[in-house]
């Protein structure tokens, strides 16, 4: 309502502003060519200057006088020609026009393009009290650092969460700060490990290796750190070495643990063979195992399809959607796996927190989200 | 709820606008003095409304509000405060509010200095400005609204292009509007004029100042641009041909010409049309320049991203104005009466020189510019006319003009003697030409003219002293009474001098850096050694530094002459976080006029870099030579002459209007 | 001289200098403009070794190398002919391979083309505009899509992945 009543007076001022001269009535023109007049006066007074100072010829003064005392006269006549004709009639439509042209043009054009609805927002006053907005929390942290760029702590913290918002490069500078600030830890160097891979599209780069490899050395059992050196040797196209890797990586893999799936699908990439789990059911998976290898894969697709069924009634588990699209991947659909993660996009956007992680995951085996027939997203 | 307001002002300004465009014309048709008392009252309120909307999109930027598009486009909560309060023009919406910002400031202020203007020719003039400001109102709000919205409001925004993000920004774009934009105010001059029908002395008089200082914003504009290309782009180039830099260069040009011509005619009453014709022309091409930076029709370094509907609207403005004020100048021009006669060889003469090779010239340039446009529209083929097509056309038509140039001062209205003048400047030639042997043997080697062109520019400085020399009429009389009179000259005697002798220093700077520069390009690994310009270069090594939004490779250099250290510098490669760019921060050291110019290249596997180093002898010459010439400007702006149009109203009611001297005839 | 063959003389003056600068463009035009071609445009152009031309097209993949000292050399595409190219100097700051390029230079004796230009630009999502337009017409890169090209302004610094972008499944 205010910002209304603030356009009210605007509006009226600019008019009031513009009405003003208006209203004061038609006076006659002042005589138009006195500044003409008064021009000529003043190039005669700069001719006697240029003159007394020997700048010019007198021969030449004496023309150039006799020249400006023609336009001088000129003027003389032009000012008995000038004529003013008042005309109250026509100001006060003028008057008119102005007072209903303003506001009109003003509204409708404001109208059509303007968010009267919108407060402004300045940053400042948003970080005060940011809310659950994450994005602003984030921005609140980076602020803090701006100004105390040693807190190391405070790049430990930032950093898995730029991370998780795709935001590689930033990630990777607060992973380099904190490991600089305040020293290498495994997860430090596995962070800015698995930052590094991911920037550079799945590959395990140089840089990528040489920190897994320094976190290796602090923290020799952990699975992130072993699968990722195994993967650097998958990708160096070392097979047989990164089978031994992964394999022994899912033999100590503990019960359930979420990755075991992501470990055997690149066992079975680089040629050994491997029994995926699904959900976290002993029983089933020890029932499985138990069966010949036909029967095998068609009760891990029974098992995978119920997912898929229950995953479309209840879409809102990321959980499940990121067990869904892993487990199409290692039974090598690539076309249900696409569907799958473009599905779960849909209930998570890739904005999201979550539809992150399904983005990364598709990035990290390779599969790309597809629209399902009929019932994809719209273009 | 304040952007709100910034916009609504913003389209009431249009309302503003479209009335003055109409009311005061009327007005002045007809000679109703109410009608007319509209137009000051509305350039201030239009002016007061713009401002406030440019204000408060600052404010936004200041705040970092990113719930306005254009903020979140273009800024980042972390940039220093100063990138923030440039950043607000350092894209195309924003650059054109500050365009418009500047077109309705000459309007408030003509009105503020035009008290001595005929009543119904201010009326036109700040009608055919309130024509110009609607034009682009409805421009930036149809099509480059700054003022869009975002709901949510993101919490970061996406930084300013990393190349925007320096000093350079703060100064490079307002003084260039303010001197592409000044030339509207002689547009509207001549548009006016026209639209009365009569022109005299007296309209040249009005007319010169925003010339002048149009003129002088934009030597500045100009000057400051092609500085920071050659610091930041790490190309070591100051002068690229480019069709933007074309663009700035041709009104330029034209202004020029302007500036001399309009003189002709207050002195003379001679080249009346030919001045309406180039005032006309001059904002012309500061219109074009506006389409073909803001269309991207042209391949160029300053081609951001861009919106084909914004190009069709500005085409259309553009020809609106050029063809309207092209048409009322054909139907009206007839009628304007010819002034003053003069004899080729005079001052008038030298000046009509002056105007036929800055124009043609400056035709030049328009040709190269718009012929690969031309023929790709024709017949669809591709080319390219760079520097080579510009260098020969453009340096060979204008070595005339500088020989011209310190002839004109010393030329006689209506009929002069160029012998005299010839007699006059013996001493300076020959002093110029032992000046450009001497030099050209310092810097020994290069071609043999570069030894004419030294000594053209040595001519040209020379030439400039003298015409203060000989008007001071030093070596004739006692030397106090000669200081006395150089002391009495006129202010604008000095600006012509200074202006005549910057461009002189400009040219030595150009002809010096053009034959004598050295590149090499190497491979530098840590400890090797590089020669350039006399000194050696040690490579010291690489370092990793962090910015607060982007983090550095440096390299180090150590510069010694002779055994002896003398300075050192870091050049770097920079990494922009938020758009992942990369730019490059050359290493630049300065010896008097002369620069090293050190740019690093790509790393190579065995530890090396790839280093370019440049050896710019006297290029700072180029860039003083203009602030030379800028301050000629501002001397002859400060002449009394220009600011004392006329006396103030109690002096007219005292003087009686009929000739105070009656004139010999 | 009567004052009328003195006109004459200074409109002659004129109208000689506007033609002998008519004559220089023509002559400037006629040395120093080089055409635009594509590699596809070589295979039917009889270029001879010498002459200038720009080249344009995009930065193959992978074919960037370095050889001794500053000298570069890669190849030029347009999806389905190439051209190699060498060039020795400092690489613009934003050339990268899959990106858009313009070189100008000429092709030597033994039909190898030797650059001395790289065009650079401001903008990291720019695209030399010859080479947009005729991409676009070959259909081979369309604005904002991804073939290796940069993501969009408002993509390139934040979330979404070029990968899932180009299908369109995610888009709302």
């Amino acid at each position: 309502m205010l910002l209304w009543i603030i356009f009210a007076c605007l509006t009226a001022a600019v008019a009031a502003l513009l009405i003003l001269p208006l209203a004061r009535g038609a006076e006659p023109v002042a005589d138009s060519a006195e500044g003409e007049a008064a021009v000529y006066r003043d190039q005669l007074r700069e001719l006697e200057r240029d003159k007394g100072l020997g700048l010019i010829g007198d021969e030449e003064a004496e023309y150039a006088r006799a020249e400006i005392g023609r336009r001088l006269i000129a003027t003389a006549d032009k000012d008995a020609n000038a004529a003013a004709s008042p005309a109250r009639r026509r100001a006060s439509l003028v008057v008119l026009a102005v007072t209903v042209f303003v506001p009109a043009v003003g509204l409708c054009l404001y109208l059509a393009l303007g968010s009267p609805w919108l407060p402004a927002q300045p940053l400042a006053a948003r970080l005060e009290n940011p809310g659950n907005n994450l994005d602003l929390l984030v921005a609140k942290a980076e602020r803090h650092l701006a100004l105390n760029p040693n807190d190391g702590s405070g790049w430990d913290l930032l950093a898995p969460i730029y991370f998780r918002t795709q935001r590689m490069g930033d990630a990777e500078m607060a992973y380099r700060n904190a490991i600089r600030l305040i020293g290498e830890n495994p997860e430090r160097l596995s962070g800015l490990g698995e930052t590094l891979v991911a920037a550079s599209g799945g590959i395990v780069t140089e840089d990528a290796r040489s920190a897994f490899e320094a976190a290796a050395k602090l923290s020799p059992q952990d699975a992130r750190v072993r699968f990722y050196l195994a993967l650097a040797l998958e990708q160096a196209g070392k097979n047989d070495e990164a089978r031994v890797a992964f394999e022994a990586l899912a033999k100590d893999a503990p019960r359930g643990a979420p990755w075991a799936a992501l470990v055997n699908e690149h066992i079975a990439k680089v040629g050994g063979t491997v029994i995926p789990q699904l959900d976290n059911n002993d029983e089933a998976v020890a029932a499985i195992q138990s069966m010949g290898a036909d029967d095998q894969q068609a009760a891990i697709r029974g098992m995978v399809e119920a997912l898929a069924t229950r995953m479309s009634q209840e879409p809102n588990n990321i959980a499940g959607w990121m067990q869904l699209v892993r487990s199409y991947a290692v039974l090598g659909d690539r076309q249900k796996a696409g569907e799958a993660l473009a599905n779960g996009l849909k209930t998570f956007p890739p904005s999201s927190n979550e539809g992150g992680q399904l983005v990364a995951l598709g990035r990290e085996i390779g599969i790309e989200a597809q629209n399902t027939a009929g019932e994809g997203a719209k273009p | 709820m304040i952007i709100e307001i910034g916009h609504f002002a913003l389209v009431l300004a249009l309302a503003v606008a479209l009335i003055l465009s109409v009311v005061p014309l009327i007005g002045a048709a007809r000679r109703d003095s109410a009608m007319m008392a509209l137009a000051p009252a509305g350039s201030l309120v239009l002016f007061a409304l713009v401002a406030f909307s440019f204000g408060v999109l600052t404010w936004a930027y200041v705040v970092s509000d990113f719930s306005v598009k254009n903020v979140w486009e273009n800024s980042h909560s972390m940039m220093p405060l100063l990138y923030k309060y440039t950043g607000v023009w350092g894209n195309h919406e924003g650059s054109m509010l500050l365009w418009l910002l500047i077109v309705v400031l000459f309007s408030a202020l003509v009105v503020m200095f035009g008290k001595n203007l005929p009543e119904t020719l201010k009326s036109n003039v700040l009608a055919v400005q309130a024509w110009i400001a609607s034009a682009f109102l409805f421009f930036i709000l149809l099509t480059s609204n700054p003022f869009l919205r975002l709901n949510p409001a993101p919490a970061e925004g996406q930084d300013l292009n990393p190349i925007l993000q320096d000093f350079g920004l703060a100064i490079h774009p307002p003084l260039l509007y303010l001197g592409y934009v000044g030339f509207s105010v002689c547009f509207s001059f001549a548009v006016a004029a026209l639209i009365e029908g009569r022109i005299d002395a007296a309209w040249a008089r009005w007319v010169r100042p925003w010339t002048l200082a149009a003129w002088t914003f934009l030597t500045a504009g100009i000057a400051m641009g092609s500085y920071w290309a050659y610091y930041e782009l790490g190309w070591g180039g100051w002068w690229f041909w480019d069709p933007v830099e074309n663009a700035s260069f041709m009104p330029w040009l034209a202004g020029t010409a302007l500036l001399h011509s309009a003189l002709v005619m207050e002195k003379r009453e001679a080249l009346k049309i030919w001045t309406v014709l180039l005032a006309i022309m001059t904002f012309s091409l500061s219109l074009l320049g506006t389409f073909l930076v803001r269309s991207g029709v042209l391949t160029s370094v300053h081609a951001f991203a861009t919106d084909p509907s914004r190009g069709i609207f500005i085409l259309g403005i553009l020809t609106l104005f050029i063809g309207g004020a092209f048409m009322l100048f054909a139907w009206r021009a007839p009628r304007l009466k010819s002034g003053g006669l003069f004899q080729p060889i005079s001052r008038e003469g030298a000046l009509v020189l002056n105007n036929l090779i800055l124009t043609v010239c400056c035709a030049t340039v328009l040709t190269g510019t718009l012929y690969p446009l031309v023929l790709e529209t024709m017949t669809g083929e591709k080319i390219s006319v760079g520097a080579p097509f510009f260098n020969l056309t453009f340096g060979l038509l204008m070595v005339p003009l500088l020989l011209a140039v310190p002839f004109g001062p010393l030329l006689a209205w209506k009929r002069a003697d160029l012998m005299g003048a010839m007699q006059r400047l013996y001493a300076v030639i020959g002093f110029a030409f032992v000046a450009g042997l001497v030099l050209y043997y310092i810097e020994n080697g290069g071609p043999v003219m570069a030894a004419a062109g030294l000594a053209m520019a040595c001519y040209l400085m020379l030439g400039a002293l003298a015409d203060l020399w000989y008007r001071a009429n030093f070596g004739k009389l006692a030397f106090n009474v000669a200081w006395r009179r150089l002391i009495g000259l006129p202010r604008s005697a000095f600006g012509t001098a200074l202006a005549h002798f910057g461009l002189g220093v400009t040219v030595l700077g150009i002809i010096i850096v053009s034959t004598y520069e050295t590149e090499t390009v190497l491979e530098m690994k840590q400890g090797a050694t590089a020669e350039a310009g006399g000194y050696s270069l040690v490579f010291d090594g690489m370092r990793h530094a962090a910015g607060p939004n982007y983090t550095d490779d440096q390299g180090h250099f150590t510069i010694s002459k002779d055994g002896v250290v003398v300075a050192d510098t870091w050049s770097s490669k920079r990494l922009y976080t938020a758009r992942r760019m990369p730019t490059t921060e050359a290493g630049i050291v300065t010896f008097w006029f002369s620069q090293l110019y050190v740019s690093l290249g790509d790393a190579m596997t065995d530890g090396g870099m790839v280093v370019r180093i440049w050896w710019k002898p006297f290029i700072l010459c180029i860039w003083g030579g203009c602030l030379i010439m800028m301050l000629g400007g501002f001397v002859s702006l400060s002449d009394r002459r220009l600011r004392v149009g006329a006396p103030s109203r109690k002096a007219k009611v005292a003087k009686p209007v009929t000739p105070v001297m009656e004139p010999a005839e | 001289m009567t004052r009328k063959q003195k006109r004459l003389a200074v409109i002659a003056g004129g109208v000689g200098f506007i033609m002998a600068a008519v004559l220089l463009v023509m002559f400037a035009f006629s040395q120093s403009v080089a055409y635009f071609f594509m590699p596809g445009d070589l295979k039917t152009a009889q270029i001879s070794p010498g002459t200038r031309i720009r080249l344009g097209g995009l930065v193959e993949e992978g074919s960037v190398k370095r050889g001794n000292g500053s000298t570069v050399s890669f190849v030029v595409t347009d999806g389905e002919n190439t051209v190699p190219v060498s060039y020795t100097g400092i690489l613009p700051d934003l050339f990268r391979e899959g990106q858009g390029v313009v070189t100008e230079g000429a092709f030597d004796t033994s039909h190898a083309f030797v650059a001395d230009s790289v065009l650079a630009k401001h903008d990291e999502n720019y695209m030399p505009k010859e080479v947009a337009d005729r991409l676009k017409k070959d259909g081979v890169w369309e604005d904002g899509s991804g073939k290796g090209m940069a993501a969009p302004k408002e993509k390139s610094s934040q979330e979404q992945p070029a990968k899932v972008e180009t299908t369109g499944a995610t888009k709302p």
